[in-house]
């Protein structure tokens, strides 16, 4: 097959799609976009819906490294010196404890159970960006005592009747409202709401925060033990090499040492197996479906042609001239097609980023990375020359009279 | 009935001089299409010899056919058979574009001059459907003699033509063979088509009832 033949299989299959049946070109195009978009738009909520849940658990829940306690003990002991240790480490940005305490929340006439959580608020900037979600108030600061920072959905709305509540809250609580807050240890104080914040992330959302000092006021003594510390890494710095730092320090004595990665795999890796095996059955289900479609779409065009097939033949049209002829015509359908998917892909993309679809636990949106883009593209591709081809080869060897009968 | 032998053509010894414009007729159903097909190569003999220039044709691979068919046969057939995409400068090119002797120039040169021989130079953009059936079957000729074949078959050109139009076909063909000596091998069962052959074979039942040179118009 030499260069003057793949150039009249080029100009047949150009001209035939430029002065063929334009509806049939342009329908043919669609379903092809509409493949592609299907191929990529669940595989890519998924991925978005795990990179949200992953960016959550990290910006929220773990940062890059958590130390938590040994299997046995409930606390991280001596705490003032592993925080001395872990934020003196190359690549740590901060280390920052946390040490919770369930707690009965009294406003008017509700009562909440919640979790309180204590924090060193400076520490915890660096690390969580919570204080950048507040909504109304302000973040706790350093010395505050007897102010408390709470999640909206806690906080509660006071125009919604309590039946008619999603989750039980405190009904309506406003910056500077007084809270009556009992502990597990039956220690009672009234907190003024300093601020309240919305993250979106359901765990730290119903809970609420204090200061280290505060805490240290209901526990009656200096606090030397956490229930975790989170660990940021600097730019740059891995998780990994973090990890591998800490336990060549010894952080690993004193706590068990995991990586974000770590946790995700225990945590979400099922999930994210499961969200895997569906992105395959929708791959799948999508190459079939295009295969099928440009199968029969070539299929009917073949046949339609036959009598033109036989014609060219007779006059010294080679069959691999008239197969590639095809071959090609399917060729433009399918970069056009993707084309198209690509545009509605990322159109979809663009408006799920600024209208993700929100539930109270996660967030979603598409999560396109140009690699997802390349693979899926290429997949189709190849579906649609092999289903192009298949029919092309047939019609092409076909003999010269019948054609010509056709 | 679908058990029963039917031999198309039977017993059949043909000469065609280079040069010749040789008519075949016969009534239908004579096997006059079913000859041109096996000396045109589109159909195999199920016995016999096809010798074109000293060579045995029926020896040749699918892929040597092709090329045979390409570089040495032109066809012209009834309905035309014009790319319904192409426009008639694309149909036309359309053969000497597969030739390897021939530069993108060149093919443009050769198609453009017997476009302008068969007098549609001002519609050489136009695509086959804007073109009446005469001027398509004169498109159709051009593009049997773009690669100047050593043999030109016509298989009732005419047959969907009007008589004036029919007999400016027919010129173009008498034309071609005067001018280029181009040997033609025309199937017709139209009379007066007859005027135009240098030699008239006619066939009924697959074989040949007559074979003799003709006095009319050709010479």
């Amino acid at each position: 097959m030499g260069k003057k033949e793949l150039k009249v299989a080029f100009l047949l299959a150009l001209r035939s799609l430029q002065r063929g049946s334009r509806s049939s070109t342009i329908l043919t195009i669609l379903i092809i976009g509409m493949c592609f978009t299907n191929m990529i738009f669940l595989p890519s909520m998924f991925s978005g819906i795990g990179q949200g849940i992953t960016k959550q658990l990290v910006d929220y829940e773990t940062s890059n490294v958590l130390v938590s306690p040994k299997s046995g003990d409930q606390y991280i002991t001596d705490l003032d010196a592993t925080l001395d240790l872990i934020n003196g480490m190359p690549g740590v940005q901060r280390a920052s404890p946390q040490y919770s305490k369930g707690a009965t929340f009294k406003y008017r006439q509700r009562v909440l159970g919640v979790s309180v959580r204590a924090i060193s608020p400076l520490d915890e900037k660096e690390v969580s960006p919570v204080y950048t979600k507040m909504v109304a108030g302000s973040y706790l600061g350093e010395g505050d005592t007897g102010e408390i920072i709470i999640g909206k959905p806690m906080a509660g709305d006071a125009t919604v009747r309590q039946e008619n509540e999603f989750q039980p809250s405190l009904g309506g609580v406003r910056v500077g409202d007084s809270i009556t807050v009992e502990y597990g240890n039956g220690y009672m104080k009234d907190y003024r709401v300093k601020g309240i914040y919305y993250t979106g992330w359901s765990p730290v959302d119903n809970a609420a925060f204090v200061t280290w000092t505060d805490m240290e006021q209901v526990e009656g003594k200096m606090l030397d033990k956490a229930d975790y510390i989170t660990v940021k890494a600097k730019p740059g710095y891995s998780e990994q090499f973090i990890k591998n730092e800490l336990l060549a320090y010894g952080v690993g004595v004193n706590g068990k040492v995991q990586t974000m990665t770590d946790l995700l795999s225990k945590s979400i890796g099922k999930v994210l197996q499961s969200f895997a095996i569906i992105n395959l059955v929708s791959l799948i289900v999508s190459v079939i479906i295009t295969t099928v479609v440009l199968f029969i779409v070539i299929t009917i065009k073949t046949l339609n042609s036959r009598k033109q097939i036989g014609i060219l033949r007779a006059i010294g049209v080679d069959k691999e001239v008239i197969m590639h002829n095809y071959g090609f015509q399917v060729m433009i359908l399918g970069i056009l097609g993707i084309i198209l998917g690509i545009i509605i892909t990322l159109v979809l993309a663009a408006y799920m980023s600024v209208h993700p679809i929100v539930t109270p636990e996660w967030s979603a949106y598409l999560y396109i990375t140009p690699w997802d883009l390349f693979i899926n593209s290429v997949i189709l591709f190849c579906s649609a020359v092999v289903a192009g081809y298949v029919p092309a080869y047939q019609v092409s060897r076909e003999d010269i009279q019948s054609a010509m009968r056709a | 009935m679908g058990n029963v032998e039917v031999r198309a053509l039977d017993g059949v010894t043909l000469n065609i001089e280079k040069g010749e414009f040789l008519g075949i007729t016969g009534a239908s159903g004579s096997g006059k299409t079913t000859l041109l097909h096996l000396v045109g190569l589109l159909d195999s003999p199920t016995t016999g010899r096809i010798m074109i220039d000293g060579l045995d044709i029926l020896h040749l691979t699918d892929y040597e056919k092709t090329m045979f068919r390409l570089y040495k046969l032109g066809y012209v057939f009834q309905d035309y058979a014009l790319v319904p995409d192409l426009t008639v400068m694309e149909n036309v090119s359309l053969p000497a574009m597969l030739r390897k002797d021939r530069t993108e120039a060149q093919v443009k040169k050769d198609s453009y001059g017997i476009l302008q021989r068969i007098g549609l130079c001002d519609r050489k953009d136009h695509l086959p459907r804007e073109l009446s059936g005469g001027q398509q079957q004169r498109v159709s000729i051009a593009r049997a003699m773009v690669n100047r074949p050593d043999i030109l078959f016509a298989d009732e050109p005419c047959a969907n033509l009007d008589s004036e139009n029919s007999r400016m076909v027919l010129d173009l063909f008498h034309e071609i063979n005067e001018d280029m000596k181009q040997t033609i091998v025309m199937v017709s069962h139209e009379d007066w088509h007859k005027e135009y052959f240098h030699r008239i074979v006619q066939l009924k039942d697959g074989r040949i009832m007559s074979d003799g040179i003709n006095g009319t118009k050709a010479h």
